[in-house]
């Protein structure tokens, strides 16, 4: 294998070497030199709408808190006390008073993180403790930043900003809040977690893999066809629609367009019309009243099917879905995903969008559980002697660039190829 | 008194009778003992009131039940290659609400589930039923299954079968 710092070296145009997805000495590597550096997706505003609230997440291997300060600012901080060490906040969520206090020694610090008091004062008189050096207070992490709500962070001092990182993918993020009436979103309606046996990468190139539908989802999609036609009569309502959708034929996937852009971001066109029935129909009614007709037609024309925002997190602005990647092992990834509701729509709106996440989303989902196992038997492939390369040919060197975009058919690997283009940008030297 | 428990033997014959069928994969034999309307629910989170306007692991109506059975047999259902076998235990029934001679019932139970998939570990699933039944034709059918996992709001591996 190759020696440690070379890591760039497993990345060829058209393929990549097995040992990116199954070697725990890359997976090491990629913590601090792709989430240690890179923005990644920590959560939404609305999920702190009030000083005190809080949510946590990981940014790699790090435990966070997002907190909303007394001063109305979201902050991120390490989760860690810097007394022992000991993890401080221990639930997903939750809301805090004025302080964050620690549960071994009872070491207290404002929302900001600064420490407050500590128990025992006078003990550490002349000590060398100093409340106003950064080491007693709880870390901020090294940046921190919100595009439109989306609140993301940096563990790395340096780089580009958030707005320049995003570059061309921040349209997603954009017209996911656009196709909100009263021009906001909020997260709403629990989170999912789902734990899948496989490198978080595995995940991140299949969510741009429109190869693999007819193929990998053939039990789902024919099910849903046998339904619609023994118990429907032959018509397909929308929840069905978004399974049977899988089966359509390449031309179909061919037909869409692919868009990449610079740190390993891209976006598909969709998959599935802008639906015509009456709740839809409402929906874009209500949007015209608050933003014009010609506005709401601008918005819901860039209808969209996965984007990736490299490396952290996937928005479906058509169904109001975040799934966020989590990566715990090099053969074990979390997914969250978040399902957001757009301020000023309906309730029925808005239950469309959780059928929608129970279908798709869910650990119960007939579409994911197919795509979950065929990720799982790539974690077992590549980690056998059977063969050393993972192969991305597919429409390899006809994709065309426009600016800083590189635009390919439907059915390209450009995607994945732009992924391990970033990947090993990240990854080629120990910065 | 008596025909309380006869009520509740009744009651948990049919209890046992769900899980064998769903132990078995026979996934006909369980609809069958569903009310038309009857609505399959696992909850997101606990003690969660409202299955449309939150998540949920499952919510499903007869149609979705039926892609989900249909999928389950398919000849190309990855997933099942090998297929999951599951062991469940109900235990601790109560009738909640309602007595022999009402249009409804309320039952509570405790369930233990073992799952297995060849190569894959051994999942242990545990958690409360509440069955919500109804006359229809003289026997109880299932007008609300739902399944409040203890760990409902964890981090989980898909679900394959119906719980």
């Amino acid at each position: 294998m190759s020696p440690p710092g070379d890591y760039a070296r497993l990345v060829e145009p058209a393929r990549v070497h097995k040992s990116v997805y199954a070697d725990p000495a890359v997976f090491d590597a990629e913590m601090e030199r792709i989430f240690g550096r890179a923005w990644i997706y920590v959560g939404h505003e609305s999920q702190t709408p009030s000083p005190g609230n809080y949510w946590t997440t990981l940014i790699g291997r790090e435990p966070v808190i997002m907190v909303r300060g007394q001063d109305g600012a979201v902050r991120v901080l390490h989760n860690r006390c810097p007394h022992k060490g000991a993890r401080i906040i221990s639930e997903a969520c939750g809301t805090l008073g004025s302080v964050i206090r620690c549960p071994y020694h009872g070491w207290m610090f404002g929302l900001d993180g600064k420490v407050r008091n500590v128990p025992f004062r006078a003990g550490y008189e002349g000590t060398g403790f100093n409340p106003d050096d950064p080491e007693f207070s709880l870390r901020p992490v090294a940046r921190a930043g919100a595009y439109r709500g989306f609140v993301f962070c940096s563990l790395a001092a340096d780089g580009p900003d958030l707005a320049a990182y995003l570059g061309g993918v921040a349209s997603s993020l954009d017209n996911f809040v656009d196709r909100a009436p009263d021009g906001e979103v909020e997260v709403a309606g629990g989170v999912m977690r789902v734990m899948q046996r496989s490198n978080w990468k595995i995940f991140l190139e299949n969510l741009m893999d429109t190869g693999h539908p007819q193929a990998t989802h053939e039990s789902s999609f024919v099910a849903a066809r046998q339904t619609v036609k023994s118990r429907l009569g032959g018509a397909t309502p929308f929840r069905l629609h978004i399974i049977e959708g899988n089966g359509e034929p390449a031309s179909f996937w061919e037909s869409l367009e692919l868009h990449c852009f610079e740190h390993g971001h891209s976006f598909m066109g969709a998959i599935f019309n802008a639906p015509k029935d009456e709740l839809s129909l409402d929906y874009l009614a209500t949007l015209a009243r608050q933003v014009g007709s010609e506005r709401a037609q601008a918005i819901i024309s860039v209808n969209r099917h996965n984007t990736v925002i490299y490396p952290s997190c996937s928005p479906h602005t058509g169904f109001q879905q975040l799934r966020v990647i989590r990566p715990i092992a090099v053969d074990r990834t979390m997914v969250e995903i978040f399902t957001f509701r757009l301020k000023g729509t309906s309730e029925a709106f808005f239950q469309r969008t959780i059928n929608y996440t129970n279908i798709v989303n869910s650990p119960s989902s007939t579409v994911m559980v197919d795509d979950v196992e065929v990720y799982r038997r790539c974690q077992e492939g590549v980690d056998r002697q059977g063969g050393d390369w993972v192969s991305q040919h597919r429409q390899a060197g006809r994709e065309s660039a426009t600016g800083d975009e590189i635009l390919a058919i439907g059915t390209s690997e450009a995607p994945i190829r732009n992924q391990y283009r970033a990947w090993a940008s990240y990854m080629k030297d120990a910065h | 008194m008596g025909a309380d428990l006869g009520l509740q033997h009744r009651i948990e014959q049919l209890l046992f009778r769900e899980a064998d069928c769903l132990d078995r994969r026979d996934w006909d034999g369980w609809e069958a003992l569903f009310a038309p309307d009857g609505m399959y629910w696992v909850p997101l989170g606990h003690d969660q009131a409202d299955p449309l306007n939150h998540a949920s692991l499952f919510f499903e109506d007869s149609i979705m039940r039926d892609v989900r059975r249909r999928r389950l047999d398919q000849v190309h259902a990855w997933s099942q290659h090998p297929v999951t076998y599951a062991a469940r235990i109900v235990g601790n029934v109560r009738i909640v609400a309602g007595t022999d001679d009402a249009p409804t019932l309320r039952v509570r139970s405790t369930f233990q589930m073992t799952e297995w998939r060849r190569g894959s570990d051994l999942r242990q699933l545990a958690g409360h039923y509440t069955h919500d039944l109804v006359a229809i034709d003289e026997a109880w059918r299932i007008a609300l299954k739902r399944v409040d996992l203890i760990n409902c709001d964890g981090a989980h591996e898909c679900f394959e079968i119906f719980i």
